[in-house]
């Protein structure tokens, strides 16, 4: 019983009358007031709609919200007419709010959430993110099927949005994520997924926990620990995903922190990647939804003239880090017309896959690394908003498909490269 | 006469005879102290450099920025750098006790000088090594923040904070060798004096506008870049 220590005496007590469950909804919360009642009874609803045979919980643990949202989560009233008159649970709702002790952090959270649900043997676990203020049942439902239906390992969702939306995404992350593990998912960093409870316990075996990646980066280690581990994932559509946006974090502090997790999720799942050869689509449970119609407005041309300037201030950084080759075609694409700014895909790979490897090499601080890509990632971004900002989701979607490739295609040269540190 | 010059000039040569006699013993061991001591500081000299490779410690100069640095300064890598410096120190040491040995009343003390001197050189090139590593990690940090937060002229103020600090680690490791300690100081009242009673001609008297043009010039207003206006993730 490992998982003793992570648990406090009362939350141990309050799981022990619980007992063993079915069905387990993890809510990791900091200050997310305004958002989690809703989260709460979509999951209540979900309980009393799809599962009202099953033994169920909720579990809110809570990072000493300042707002009030344990309190939220403990009165939240499940009073949703549409439960009652459809179906409601025939068993006991229970609901358990606890604080989790240690470092700050989202993986914290998770891990007492995930040790909880080893102790109870849950069947099936789903993790909802408390700041997502579009969260409905059929969520829960959707991410709880493959699990118990297809006797898949994890599953992770996909929303409607359009190609456009969330560049840090669609640019490096997702095609990165991609051609590297071998898989290919839509949501690379979704807060939300189901899982099994081998996925749980292979979890809770992992040295993750007390390191940087618990507090900034758990939602991809994550995906790549499901991947790394050989588990059976799949994807599955959920609705559109609305987020509240109560990180509060600087664009630049939330780059350094996906981007950084994503380097170093890299770096400890390479013995899973390395020999990986080919890139194969991540199974689909559900029909691909459609892309979303709204396109994000967007000044690209900031973005783009942004760019032509830093890349002139950061030369000295640039070249400890970036191949003569690659750093030369950046200063050629800075001297010209930067609203007109092209980035091209394999420039854009190359730039990506150098940073990744002179990361895993540390040539320099691994912060001062992911801060030098911030300009580059700007400049792409722009230059893919102001190319395809007028073309269809479709023509947008093949554009990323065709930039995705491109990362699988270079792959062999990343490992090369990731040898070659190694030795 | 003849007799007398005779018994001084062989009483003069048994002398030095007798002087040669005594001396060779201490000559030859001064010799033989010498040449040890070059042996053992070429076997610490391979020793160390062996280990240091060990360590890839050029690869942490590297990254440190020392060994771009050593390489415009047109000096060896620097595990050969550290190396040299260790069979200096080890065999001016053998040396100086082996000059010791002769006897000779104007070089005594040369050993006391210089082990006293020896502790105090090896912490001026901590000192110098310190701050080097510290004055690139502010000035890659200052460079990078400055960028993305679009403050104007990042390069001439990371530069400006890197010289700041190598300056400073630069005036410690003088003093702490005691070396031209007054021209040190004074330099720097100088220096700093000269600096702050520019700025104060600049902005005061009458040179109002030219230093605005210059700060206009060298402090151009930047732009945001309007990446905390999108939807990143």
């Amino acid at each position: 019983m490992v998982q003793d220590s992570l648990l406090s005496d009362e939350l141990l007590q309050h799981l022990m009358a619980v007992g063993q469950v079915d069905v387990l909804v993890g809510v990791p919360t900091l200050n997310n007031a305004t958002t989690v009642g809703g989260v709460v009874r979509a999951a209540h609803q979900a309980f009393g709609r799809y599962f009202p045979r099953d033994r169920t919980v909720l579990i809110n643990s809570d990072g000493g919200s300042e707002d009030g949202t344990p309190a939220v989560v403990r009165d939240c009233a499940v009073d949703d007419q549409d439960t009652f008159t459809v179906s409601h649970t025939l068993r006991t709702v229970h609901r358990i709010t606890t604080p989790y002790h240690g470092v700050a952090g989202k993986g914290n959270a998770l891990r007492q959430i995930l040790a909880a649900a080893d102790l109870t043997q849950a069947r099936a676990v789903v993790v909802l993110d408390a700041d997502v203020s579009s969260v409905t049942p059929e969520w829960v439902a959707a991410l709880i099927r493959p699990l118990r239906e297809q006797q898949f390992d994890y599953v992770t969702p996909i929303y409607p949005r359009h190609p456009l939306d969330g560049p840090l995404v669609t640019q490096m992350i997702r095609p990165l994520i991609d051609a590297v593990y071998g898989w290919r998912i839509r949501e690379p960093l979704a807060g939300e997924f189901g899982c099994s409870q081998r996925f749980v316990t292979h979890c809770l075996e992992q040295d993750v926990w007390l390191g940087p990646l618990a507090r900034y980066g758990i939602d991809l280690w994550v995906t790549g620990t499901a991947f790394a581990g050989g588990f059976r994932c799949c994807q599955t559509p959920l609705g559109p995903r609305r987020s509240a946006g109560h990180t509060g974090l600087s664009f630049q502090e939330l780059f350094q922190q996906v981007v950084g997790a994503a380097f170093e999720c890299l770096e400890e799942h390479a013995a899973f990647w390395v020999p990986r050869a080919a890139a194969e689509p991540l199974p689909m449970v559900g029909e691909l939804p459609a892309a979303g119609e709204d396109a994000p407005a967007v000044d690209a041309g900031r973005l783009t003239q942004a760019f032509c300037t830093d890349i002139e201030q950061l030369q000295p950084v640039l070249r400890s880090i970036l191949s003569a080759d690659t750093l030369d075609s950046l200063n050629a694409l800075a001297h010209q017309d930067c609203e007109r700014l092209r980035y091209p895909d394999d420039l854009w790979v190359s730039t990506v896959y150098e940073f990744l490897v002179a990361h895993h090499r540390g040539v320099m601080r691994r912060d001062h690394i992911t801060q030098a890509l911030i300009p580059l990632y700007l400049g792409r971004t722009g230059s893919f908003l102001t190319q395809w900002a007028d073309r269809s989701p479709a023509e947008v979607d093949a554009a990323l498909e065709s930039l995705g490739l491109q990362f699988e295609r270079s792959k062999p040269w990343l490992v090369e490269r990731w040898g070659e540190g190694q030795r | 006469m003849a007799q007398m010059i005779a018994n001084a000039v062989r009483e003069a040569g048994t002398n030095f005879v007798e002087s040669l006699v005594a001396f060779l013993p201490n000559a030859i061991t001064t010799l033989s102290i010498i040449v040890v001591g070059w042996l053992i500081a070429m076997l610490l000299r391979a020793v160390v450099r062996f280990a240091l490779r060990s360590l890839r410690f050029n690869a942490l100069a590297e990254r440190q920025g020392l060994a771009a640095l050593l390489k415009v300064a047109d000096l060896p890598e620097a595990d050969a750098l550290l190396a040299t410096i260790v069979f200096w120190l080890v065999w001016l040491g053998f040396f100086f006790s082996g000059i010791d040995v002769l006897g000779f009343t104007s070089l005594q003390g040369l050993v006391a000088g210089f082990a006293a001197f020896v502790p105090r050189l090896l912490v001026a090139l901590v000192i110098l090594v310190v701050g080097f590593i510290a004055a690139n990690f502010a000035w890659r940090a200052t460079l990078l923040a400055s960028v993305n937060a679009h403050i104007p002229s990042p390069r001439l103020l990371s530069g400006a904070v890197r010289w700041l600090i190598l300056i400073l680690a630069g005036a410690m490791a003088l003093e702490q060798i005691a070396v031209a300690r007054t021209i040190v100081l004074t330099a720097f009242a100088i220096a700093f004096g000269a600096l702050m009673l520019g700025i104060a001609i600049a902005f005061g008297i009458g040179g109002g506008g030219i230093a605005r043009r210059i700060l206009e010039h060298q402090f151009p207003e930047r732009e945001g870049s309007g990446a905390d206006e999108i939807s990143h993730l």
